[in-house]
């Protein structure tokens, strides 16, 4: 099996610096649902301590998060240009 | 800046419809992308219905088209076997291509019609009376807007035209593509150098509302597994590996053999059919189209959004070009409105209204993909006495033959 991080490997991206999707940390923390953790196809979500950690490097701009988040998440696309370059889409 | 007949959003198949349709017809269209390039945030399984781009592009016979779809095969996957049915035809009326490619020829042949394509830009706001677009701090003023921005209606909801999707109208498909030579994939498939083969699998890895696909490229396969978000979420499926999941079972993994991965993407998928589309289409004269809109249509052994995209394009270019001939772009919206309605993706849509109570039920996912391999499995197993088929069947529906029956009619009226 090849892992997520080496099939990220593969997707070429320009990294915006501000992340276009926010997760509140207090909503995060306390949410007894944390579907993020497993149907972010990216695994851009992890847990440790109990707390939500999340990186923007690497989104594949599904929305997949958004439409499953029990909470409001501030979600955005990234900035014109930024983000993915899919080449085989 | 420059004012415009009409602007529209997004560089997916439905925007580039309109706007080469508009372009065409003398509009003069302004076409923004998000993406550095088009196409590159455009993501699909791998397969398109060609009739409605025969009709309205010109030149589509120079269309990267990968392979002309000539084998359907659906396959049944339990953990260890599978059962495929296969159809083989001379006739085709679909071709596999890789969405970004396809897309950046739509967009040089909208070029070509004299309408302006400006990649790179994110539209961050559509406004009304008068109409007009906001992107990078500017203000595009217009008498028509398309917006096509996908499946994430994120313009479109912060107008007020469509709320945003539930977990369970949307399904989160993975795409892994492969690298593999052109007479590899030719005799793996069976197939000659022009021709390909669509095949989509229903049960293993996830065992509810999906499954997987291969689609045939020239020299590339494309694999993957959509689930609804909604079943994901129910089941704790892990959507990272799933895709991998499903090409390490044994009857997958053999067609990919020897291959590289190259890429690997995901996107969200549209899955609630009619019940999917708003009531109203538009605001003023501003039309939503494609993904936006929902038009796709699921029957299970058949997914089908990029010509719909396409189409709800044109009719949205149609529908602007009308109004603004009878002096009133204001009515554009209600002009798309009717067409839709008696258009064929309505027709469809309305038609296979029954195929989403047939597909929610997971039975068809999990115990009947079992089932199929089972009495298969029962009909050849031979290694001592052979079986009679009547008693493998009598034999694996034991106790839910009424449920099945039901269920199987249901499928017959509705797929």
């Amino acid at each position: 099996m090849e892992s997520i991080e080496n099939r990220l490997g593969l997707v070429s991206f320009t990294v915006d610096s501000e992340p276009h999707i926010k997760p509140e940390e207090e909503k995060c923390n306390n949410c007894s649902l944390k579907v993020c953790l497993y149907v972010c196809p990216a695994k851009l979500y992890r847990e440790e301590d109990g707390k939500i950690y999340f990186n923007h490097e690497g989104c594949l701009e599904c929305g997949t998060c958004r439409v499953a988040c029990p909470e409001e998440l501030e979600w955005k696309y990234p900035r014109g240009g930024f983000g993915v370059h899919y080449q085989f889409g | 800046m420059d004012r415009f007949d009409a602007v529209v959003i997004g560089g997916g198949a439905a925007g580039l419809g309109a706007a080469y349709r508009m372009a065409e017809n003398g509009l003069n269209v302004l076409l923004i992308e998000r993406g550095e390039n088009v196409g590159e945030k455009s993501v699909y399984g791998g397969r398109i219905y060609s009739r409605v781009f025969e009709e309205y592009v010109k030149g589509f016979k120079d269309a990267p088209v990968e392979r002309w779809v000539k084998k359907e095969r659906l396959t049944f996957l339990d953990d260890k076997e599978s059962v495929s049915i296969e159809y083989s035809s001379d006739e085709t009326c679909s071709f596999t291509a890789i969405l970004t490619k396809f897309n950046r020829w739509l967009s040089d042949r909208v070029e070509d019609t004299g309408a302006l394509v400006v990649p790179g830009i994110m539209v961050e706001d559509v406004k009304l009376n008068p109409t007009r677009v906001v992107a990078d701090g500017e203000e595009i003023e217009c008498d028509a807007v398309v917006i096509a921005e996908g499946v994430n209606p994120m313009l479109t909801m912060k107008l007020g035209i469509r709320g945003d999707w539930k977990p369970e109208e949307v399904a989160v498909g993975v795409k892994e593509v492969f690298k593999l030579s052109e007479s590899e994939i030719n005799s793996r498939f069976d197939v000659e150098s022009d021709e390909g083969v669509a095949n989509l699998f229903v049960g293993y890895p996830i065992f509810t509302h999906g499954g997987g696909f291969i689609y045939t490229n020239k020299d590339t396969v494309s694999v993957g597994v959509v689930v609804r978000v909604d079943s994901a979420m129910k089941n704790k499926i892990e959507v990272y590996d799933v895709a991998e999941k499903f090409r390490a079972h044994k009857d997958v993994a053999t067609f990919l053999k020897g291959g590289s991965m190259i890429e690997y993407s995901a996107h969200l998928v549209p899955e609630a059919g009619i019940r999917g589309v708003p009531g109203e289409l538009h605001r003023n004269s501003i039309l939503i189209a494609g993904d936006t809109a929902g038009f796709v249509l699921n029957r299970g052994f058949t997914i089908r959004g990029v010509d719909f995209a396409f189409y709800s394009g044109i009719l949205a270019a149609d529908s602007i070009r009308e109004a603004m001939d009878i002096g009133d772009a204001g009515l554009s919206g209600q002009i798309y409105e009717n067409k839709i309605k008696e258009s064929l993706i309505m027709k469809e849509l309305e038609k296979f209204r029954k195929a989403l109570n047939v597909l929610e039920n997971t039975r068809f996912f999990d115990e009947y993909a079992r089932m199929m391999v089972e009495i298969m499995g029962g009909i050849f197993d031979v290694r001592e006495e052979s079986n009679r088929l009547y008693d493998v069947v009598m034999d694996k529906t034991k106790g839910r033959k009424l449920r099945m029956i039901l269920d199987f009619l249901s499928a017959f009226r509705g797929l």
